[in-house]
């Protein structure tokens, strides 16, 4: 997995009925956008390290350009 | 089949310094019922939803207590790069329900019984699809010789 500051990760969720789960990356650890990542967890604003497992998936960051 | 290659669910790792509401909240955002405690990447413990009723809830311990005054150290750990079949070893040796994935070192996820179980019963479903087809179908014999 690669992933840029201001990213959104997507993590499927694990049961039937479960909602998906977000989080935005707020700093990458690893080397050339790999692994792990400090992110912010939408739901509740707290940050943690996360090491992305086959459930999750990079949205990235779309940098619009000035009108 | 190398363990770092079977990881279904992402692993979340907070700071030891973290609150056990923290903990909980963060459990409650990621969906999920663990996290690693780590220093850095340094794997220092682990702490599940089961932890913070048992040890903390049940205790009485306030909120703002530390997520390292409740987790579970030393961890049961995989190598990342060890066959899977190792995991199935340590979980016969050891009463847990799920291990820590580390590089060294350092945590990169987490490996449960239940996610060894669900690619465990489709690996058995494909197993027995053409035992089931020849059960409900028929026994098919290809290419019989005709008596001469």
């Amino acid at each position: 997995m690669h992933a840029s500051v201001g990213d959104r990760i997507i993590v499927k969720g694990h049961r039937v009925g479960e909602h998906d789960r977000d989080c935005e990356v707020l700093e990458v650890r690893g080397t050339e956008g790999g692994p792990p990542y400090v992110v912010r967890w939408g739901d509740s604003g707290h940050e943690t390290l996360f090491f992305p497992g086959s459930d999750a998936v990079v949205q990235h960051f779309e940098h619009s350009g000035s009108e | 089949m190398r363990t770092i290659d079977t990881l279904r669910r992402s692993g979340i790792a907070v700071s030891p310094d973290r609150t056990i509401r923290d903990a909980a909240e963060v459990m409650d955002a990621a969906g999920v019922g663990s996290l690693a405690v780590t220093e850095g990447e340094q794997l220092l413990g682990i702490v599940t939803d089961r932890d913070l009723v048992r040890r903390a809830l049940a205790r009485g311990l306030p909120p703002d207590a530390r997520v390292d005054s409740v987790m579970t150290t030393p961890v049961v750990t995989i190598d990342a790069e060890a066959d899977l079949h190792d995991a199935f070893a340590l979980f016969r040796r050891h009463a847990v329900r799920r291990l820590a994935v580390v590089d060294g070192r350092r945590f990169v996820g987490m490996v449960t019984i239940d996610d060894l179980l669900i690619d465990l019963a489709s690996d058995l479903a494909d197993l027995a699809r053409p035992i089931t087809a020849e059960v409900i179908f028929g026994h098919r014999d290809a290419g019989v010789p005709a008596p001469g």
